[in-house]
């Protein structure tokens, strides 16, 4: 490149200054090739992650993915099977409308099976729908699903106080409707399997038993803000029930599975306080529950005649306070009827 | 020229000109690209952003305008039920209404000013307490959601069109809330079946010395107004205040005050605030009704919002929204505060505050778990749905057998 004309100060100087052009041209064009390759390799290194790139915002993943996933609302088909599917759901949502006159207090099936019966650990329609028909020792018979909501109307909902006073009729679109609903949801479900996160979990008792002394405590600290230190839940401006109640007159009855203690106990631990899950201790749950079992609701429609006759033939051997007598006060004797 | 020259006595020394070494002109030239880039995403990314929400909004309002019916399904289905047959003793029934049959001013009305008293609809009786939807639908979206209504249930043949609403609307442009069924059917539809009286409104105004704290300040204090807005409206990060429970919001002046809740400025405001004062300052919020100022401006995923708030995410542990803010966010007294019509930048900020753990005066850290679950698209997703829904009914004063006791 340089001008090899030598002995003359001019051109040489000339040509240096050329040179010198020329090298800082070389510099540059070395130093931007350079640049823009380490650039693009730090942009290959973060972009493929070998660079911490730290993403505070990322949405947190499910810590404990479930075994079984329901179909998704949205994939409910069209059509007259669709449309039974929706009206079993809004059955289960909104039973004190669309099941009327078989509902005697303020309860919904979604009380008690959350999410709409999806729920994991919340006795998921997937789960029932599965394991039915089956024995049960509560009637010492087989039964069907039928048999098994016509328990929930009977018991869980009060339907003696309801405007029929009684459950619906066998074979009524009410059941077919929810069947259709749960036989839905447990699309794919392996049948006769156990599977998990069917019913409530059964927390551990310990030598401390349960006690509704201490539970009252746990109560006034962990769900009173929602369901009223008098535990009659809380409604909306519109009286729409939003905190169902949990004793007293629109409350389940004393036939309920829910008024024994340790599946109350099992219910409070996986899922109480809402969103909060296995934030209480077993000992906490099964406290609480004993609190909340050991306040009057309505009568064991099954009870004929004593209570005490009620509690030798339907409660014996139940962790539950019916028949019982705590502070000098029988328990099971019922809840006047409701004003409507 | 000579072989030998004398050295150069005018010689100075100097130092070689070095260049800068090529790493380091490299690593400059690297940072310098990078930065220009940075630049150009960002700038690029504010960009699309924008037009991404522009281009959103104009689908919505114009390309594909929403069917009745999907109207329907997400702005009243919460309250009067997917198949229209309401909740018994709360939501009256559309199907089957005799006020889904009326003369058509009879549901544009209603949808345009709300309920706020008894009405009875297929001999079953109400306390109703119905937004007004003035203020997030549009004419023309009112006019397709009636029509859906009308036709559906109501057995109508002809078709409202946005400008009959736009009559409708501008018939009686001040009024507030029909107060109940009497006055509907006395002013829009004789023909309507008889009507329980309303309750005489209990609208008393409130007293000269909490107009002066809302609107001149407490000694020391600023003006509530001036930041809230004469109406309670609030604005970007400072909340809605109208229609929240008034042991919610006495609740949060006295965290203020304890410093439990964390904000400089209503620190000061609350201190310079009784607890009488701070008890009526909620009443007048509680029953103080006025219009959505509230509008998505987070470019949130509207259809995530919602059902967060209806549904939830129980994969993600997050329960609905709704099941303890009232089914359609209206809020559950006394501690559950209202979330529909709150403004999306201070819904947002507020999570936000419970996930970063500087607020939390929820009871049992309740809004902190489920902070902790929403990540900041879930954030803006559902306090942009939030905002789009109407304001909560403020109720008139009423003395209920729980509604006061329980103050937390």
């Amino acid at each position: 490149m340089a001008d090899p004309a030598p002995d003359d100060l001019a051109p040489d100087a000339a040509s240096t200054r050329r040179e010198r052009h020329a090298s800082t041209a070389r510099t540059a064009v070395l130093a931007v090739a350079g640049g823009t390759a380490l650039f693009v390799l730090g942009s290959i290194f973060i972009d493929t992650g070998l660079i911490g790139h730290a993403d505070t915002n990322r949405d947190v993943v499910a810590s404990e993915p479930a075994a079984f996933s329901p179909p998704p609302m949205s994939s409910i088909p069209a059509g007259p099977e669709g449309d039974a599917i929706r009206r079993g759901m809004q059955i289960f949502l909104n039973p004190g409308t669309n099941a009327r006159e078989f509902v005697g207090n303020s309860l919904a099936c979604k009380n008690c099976h959350l999410d709409a019966g999806r729920k994991p650990d919340s006795a998921p329609m997937w789960a029932a729908w599965v394991a039915y028909p089956k024995y049960r020792s509560k009637n010492k018979q087989i039964n069907t699903m039928e048999d098994r909501v016509k328990g929930c109307f009977t018991y869980s909902m009060n339907a003696q106080d309801g405007p029929s006073g009684k459950p619906p009729p066998p074979g009524s679109d009410i059941y077919k409707d929810l069947e259709v609903y749960f036989h839905w949801l447990a699309k794919n479900a392996p049948t006769g399997v156990d599977m998990e996160g069917a019913g409530y979990p059964e927390p551990t008792l310990s030598a401390a038993g349960y006690d509704p002394v201490r539970g009252a405590q746990v109560y006034s600290q962990n769900c009173a803000a929602c369901h009223g230190s008098d535990g009659q839940g809380r409604q909306d401006i519109n009286g729409r029930v939003v905190f169902p109640p949990l004793w007293g007159p629109r409350s389940y009855n004393w036939g309920a599975g829910m008024a024994r203690i340790d599946n109350a106990a099992g219910f409070i631990k996986a899922n109480m306080p809402l969103g909060q899950g296995n934030r209480l201790s077993d000992q906490q749950a099964w406290d609480v529950a004993a609190f909340v079992n050991s306040h009057e609701r309505p009568k064991d429609p099954r009870q004929t005649g004593s209570v005490a006759e009620a509690a030798a033939k339907n409660h014996k051997d139940e962790k539950s306070y019916y028949g019982k007598v705590l502070d000098g006060r029988l328990i099971g004797v019922g809840t006047p009827l409701p004003a409507r | 020229m000579n072989a030998s020259r004398a050295p150069d006595e005018t010689f100075e020394p100097y130092e070689e000109h070095r260049g800068i070494p090529l790493p380091v002109l490299w690593i400059a030239i690297a940072l310098a690209i990078w930065g220009v880039v940075m630049l150009f995403h960002t700038h690029h990314a504010v960009g699309v952003a924008r037009v991404e929400r522009a281009g959103e909004a104009q689908v919505q309002a114009e390309d594909t305008p929403l069917s009745g019916a999907s109207i329907f399904a997400a702005r009243c289905a919460t309250c009067h039920q997917p198949n229209a047959v309401g909740v018994s003793g709360a939501i009256p029934p559309l199907s089957g209404s005799p006020f889904a049959a009326a003369r058509p001013e009879v549901v544009t009305q209603i949808l345009l000013h709300g309920i706020d008293g008894p009405i009875e609809v297929s001999g079953a009786r109400f306390d109703g307490h119905m937004p007004s939807f003035a203020s997030v639908l549009s004419d023309d979206d009112l006019a397709r959601v009636a029509n859906h209504v009308r036709k559906t249930w109501g057995g109508a043949k002809f078709d409202l069109d946005a400008a009959f609403v736009a009559r409708e609307r501008a018939r009686f442009p001040a009024r507030g809330a029909w107060t109940g069924g009497a006055e509907i059917a006395a002013t829009l539809d004789p023909t309507l079946p008889s009507q329980p009286a309303s309750i005489p409104g209990q609208t008393e105004l409130a007293d000269a010395a909490t107009l002066s704290i809302v609107n001149r300040g407490s000694g020391g204090g600023w003006a509530c107004a001036s930041c809230h807005g004469a109406r309670g409206e609030g604005r970007g990060n400072v909340p809605r205040l109208a229609g929240l429970p008034a042991d919610y919001i006495v609740k949060q002046l006295d965290d203020f005050a304890t410093k439990r809740r964390d904000n400089e400025t209503m620190t000061l405001v609350a201190r310079s605030l009784s607890s009488a004062q701070r008890r009526s300052l909620g009443s007048y919020y509680a029953e103080m009704r006025s219009p959505s100022s509230a509008r998505p401006e987070l470019g949130g995923d509207l259809s995530r919002g919602e059902t967060l708030a209806l549904q939830g995410d129980w994969a993600k542990g997050i329960p609905a929204c709704f099941s303890c803010h009232g089914p359609s966010g209206f809020g559950v007294a006394p501690g559950f505060p209202a979330l529909a019509a709150q403004h999306s930048g201070y819904t947002a900020g507020q999570l936000a505050a419970w996930r970063g753990g500087t607020r939390r005066n929820s009871p049992v850290e309740m809004m902190n778990r489920i902070a902790a679950a929403l990540g900041d698209s879930d954030r803006r997703a559902v306090a942009d749905y939030l905002a789009t829904l109407p304001p909560v009914p403020a109720a008139a004063p009423k003395e209920t057998a729980h509604g006061r006791s329980g103050a937390r």
